[in-house]
């Protein structure tokens, strides 16, 4: 059986600077899968590139045995794959409602029709208020984005990313800026929106990492170091020296 | 505004429409057809300006596409009937947004602007050029063409009836253009104004939403360059030189390009004034040149802007985006 | 006669004109990030000066050249000073329609002052006289005119790469925030550029006056062919304007002779083919 997600020997340099230099790793369906490592190791660079931001300089993703690298973003929201980012990146004037509806309505391929008025349809609308309600900010439906709290723009990101009904979740930090309770709670509803789909998140948070995650890659240097159980990983030499060489 | 008053306010806008030749004069007449042809290409131009936030210096390329087929269908078919005329233009500039869109859909703010006014400047220049067929300088004369509604005709030779075609057809397609922005391709354009980034990840090819709202906000302007000939019963050069692109802006911008209405209020006092400035002084379009500029420069939103302020004022309403843009989800 | 060089040598004079008005344009933009739809209304009215100049001192061509580029860099550091700062916190489409409506603005008080109707200027002297060239004769001034831009191209060079001053446009462009922490007065060099830009506008239209005649539209006629230069050539680069100059004045002065009702399309066609084979430009960087 071929893997859910593999991604294979990617390299990316920016004029020169190689930044990734051959990241190797497979996730399999279903999986909750984190890539840690030290600032600059280049974690961001490769959720840019599988999410379709960037293309690789060389190497292959294969996501259910198709390659999809430097495939346009658009295409691959459409094969089930989304992401959210770690600096807040939602539409600010827009109410959370209308946010999600954005996302909704996509996936019911309502996205150029000339004649259809999105917030006509009952499916969709009650699709929206799901996420809403899932991602907890029910209470703030109709209120602009930016003028919600930090950590209610957070779950509005996150919701953003359910909207398309994607199968593979990548999440940019989540929790990046949160206070602890604020993380705790997030915790617990991404662990909740991200039920029975596939999950790859990026983390600075030790504690997010291992309360989220079954299986952890280590990124450092442009280059996956170990990729293991969580227990495993706790205990691994390599990433103790990694991590507690630079503090 | 809720969108049952708006129907409301569409509904009393026809019926006044309807009474209008019974009221003015011939001239005043004339100048409220010229107005809602003009009111429908602003509409147009700010679907690009106000909505997808891609300033466009090409407008008047579809206008006059569109009104230089239908003179020169007009011409050469006889016997054409009123409704082809119409369609052939608008059908053209469906066709030359379309390639023309194709070319610059990668391309935002000062590249679009750049591009679009060398276009522009290209019809012009093959307008000007193709003496044969557009007349040069010297311009297309043509007759109306009689309405044929299948079991009986209508004479177009009268101004009133004309000017009746005029407000149920142009009418009905200012009204689509604001049905538009309610659609999903109309927030869709909203949306990316907002985030195209965020856009993209959601599953939308902007690329190809640009070039659609491109070629329908073209076919919209040919419509209007179509009743633009129909109504004066000839086109010149400048129907589609930079100067026809530069009156659409003017209108667009003095209105208010953050309200939908803004730019049929701005058609509505671009014409006013340009009858009556260019009665009184040569020098109307300095005057024009000015208002504009202290406007960019003071006034941003402009008259809608002001109206809505004062009406804030005046009633302490506070409407939810205050004009603060088009992007507000009901306009 | 033979035609061929002759129309080689128009070709470079047109292109040594096309690079000095968009040799100004392609530099605000590259460094200030406004397209100044403005920029060939200056050039228009460094024209216009340079005629009122010459019928007042006659035939002062030589004062004219130095006098009224200081003139249009007084009335580009105006402009910049109080209208274009105001409106960059509005955003880009703001300063756009900023310089669109002062262009407008510009053409009519043209008209209203010197009359819409061509106005010729001659020069005499060396300048209006004819040389023996690669066996042809040739007018001197057209020669002259080429000369010029490869002056000018040649300073611009030398000040951006040679020069500390060179270091700090180019700094300013990276980061002006930046740049600005490091007690480099941003905004003082931003009007600097965008009145020495003005002042190269100014500098082709004393130029372009005995070429063409000065007339109200040689301003759009100028700018669209600018424009395409910028296009081809790359935004923002100043070896792409080169090039672009070169390549469109050739073009035009070919077309002219090869496909004479063809000869505005050329120009047109070529711009389309580099949007489609590279957007960019040919000298532009990738996105």
């Amino acid at each position: 059986m071929s893997d859910y997600l593999h991604i294979q020997n990617i390299h990316k340099d920016f004029s020169g600077l190689k930044v990734l230099t051959g990241v190797e790793f497979k996730v399999k369906e279903k999986e909750r899968h984190a890539v840690i490592g030290p600032n600059g190791a280049g974690k961001t660079t490769l959720f840019n590139i599988i999410s379709g931001k960037f293309k690789p300089s060389s190497g292959a993703i294969l996501f259910k045995g198709q390659d999809i690298s430097g495939k346009p973003p658009h295409v691959l929201n459409r094969l089930g794959l989304s992401r959210s980012f770690q600096i807040t990146n939602v539409f600010q004037e827009l109410s959370v409602f209308n946010n999600i509806l954005a996302g909704v309505r996509s996936h019911y391929g309502l996205r150029y029709h000339f004649f259809k008025k999105p917030d006509r349809d009952r499916n969709i609308c009650e699709r929206v208020e799901a996420i809403i309600d899932e991602v907890g900010l029910m209470d703030v439906k109709d209120q602009p984005a930016n003028s919600l709290s930090y950590g209610k723009q957070r779950a509005l990101e996150i919701g953003i990313t359910l909207s398309t009904e994607p199968e593979l979740i990548l999440l940019d930090e989540p929790t990046a800026g949160m206070t602890r309770e604020e993380t705790n709670q997030a915790i617990k509803m991404i662990n909740q929106v991200t039920a029975g789909r596939t999950l790859i998140i990026i983390e600075h948070d030790m504690e997010v990492v291992f309360s989220l995650a079954n299986t952890i890659s280590v990124l450092h240097y442009g280059t996956i170091l170990v990729s293991d159980t969580p227990e495993k990983i706790r205990n691994d030499q390599r990433v103790k020296d990694a991590y507690m060489g630079e503090g | 505004m809720k969108q049952k008053n708006t129907s409301f306010i569409i509904i009393a806008l026809f019926l006044a429409g309807a009474f209008m030749p019974l009221i003015l004069k011939q001239y005043h007449l004339n100048m409220l057809t010229e107005i809602i042809i003009f009111a429908l290409f602003a509409v147009s131009y700010n679907l690009l300006l106000g909505y997808a936030g891609l300033l466009s210096f090409g407008h008047a390329m579809f206008f006059g596409l569109g009104a230089f087929m239908t003179a020169v269908a007009i011409i050469h078919i006889p016997g054409l009937a009123l409704w082809n005329a119409i369609l052939i233009g608008v059908v053209t500039t469906i066709i030359a947004g379309f390639v023309i869109g194709s070319l610059l859909l990668r391309h935002k703010g000062a590249y679009f602007a750049l591009l679009t006014l060398a276009f522009n400047a290209l019809f012009y220049a093959v307008a000007t050029k193709w003496h044969s067929v557009t007349g040069g300088d010297d311009g297309l004369s043509i007759t109306r063409p009689d309405l044929s509604l299948g079991f009986t005709s209508i004479s177009m030779a009268s101004l009133t009836h004309f000017y009746y075609l005029t407000l149920i057809i142009v009418g009905a397609a200012i009204v689509f253009c604001w049905y538009f922005t309610h659609t999903a391709m109309g927030k869709t354009v909203l949306l990316m104004r907002e985030n195209e980034e965020r856009m993209k990840f959601l599953g939308y090819n902007t690329n190809i939403s640009r070039l659609l709202l491109f070629t329908f906000t073209g076919a919209v302007a040919g419509l209007a360059g179509s009743f633009y000939t129909l109504h004066f019963q000839f086109v010149s050069i400048s129907a589609i030189s930079v100067d026809m692109t530069t009156a659409v802006l003017l209108m667009a911008f003095v209105g208010g390009t953050k309200t939908f209405w803004g730019p049929i209020l701005g058609a509505f006092v671009y014409i006013i004034l340009q009858n009556y400035l260019s009665n009184i002084t040569d020098r109307w379009p300095l005057f024009m040149g000015f208002i504009f500029v202290s406007m960019v420069l003071f006034i941003p939103g402009g008259l809608s802007e002001v109206i809505m302020n004062i009406r804030q004022r005046l009633f302490g309403k506070k409407d939810n985006n205050g004009g603060k843009s088009a992007a507000s989800e009901e306009v | 006669m033979n035609e061929i060089p002759v129309f080689f040598l128009h070709g470079l004079a047109y292109a040594g004109l096309l690079f000095l008005v968009s040799a100004g344009l392609t530099l605000v933009f590259g460094m200030m990030n406004v397209l100044n739809f403005a920029h060939a209304a200056m050039y228009m009215l460094g024209a216009y000066f340079s005629y009122s100049i010459m019928m007042h001192f006659t035939g002062q061509f030589w004062l004219s050249l130095m006098v009224c580029p200081a003139i249009l860099f007084i009335i580009g550091a105006l402009i910049e000073r109080f209208l274009l700062r105001r409106v960059h916190k509005f955003g880009h489409v703001q300063e756009l329609l900023l310089t669109f409506g002062l262009a407008y603005i510009i053409t009519e008080l043209v008209k209203w002052y010197w009359g819409n109707y061509p106005l010729a200027v001659n020069i005499g002297g060396f300048l209006g006289s004819t040389i023996q060239i690669i066996g042809i004769t040739y007018p001197v001034y057209r020669i002259f005119i080429f000369l010029c831009a490869i002056f000018v191209g040649t300073v611009m060079a030398l000040i951006l790469y040679k020069t500390r001053l060179g270091i700090i446009l180019r700094a300013a462009v990276n980061d002006s925030e930046m740049t600005n922490t490091l007690g480099v007065n941003v905004p003082l060099v931003f009007m600097g550029v965008f009145a020495f830009g003005a002042a190269l506008s100014g500098f082709a239209g004393v130029i372009a006056g005995p070429l063409l005649s000065t007339f109200p539209g040689m301003a759009q006629e100028i700018l669209l062919d600018a424009f395409v230069v910028i296009v081809v050539g790359g935004f923002g680069s100043l070896g792409g304007a080169v090039v672009a100059s070169l390549l469109i004045g050739q073009l035009q002065s070919f077309g002219v002779l090869l496909f004479p009702k063809l000869s505005i399309a050329l120009v047109y066609l070529l711009m389309a083919v580099v949007l489609i084979i590279k957007p960019s430009g040919l000298f532009g960087e990738e996105q």
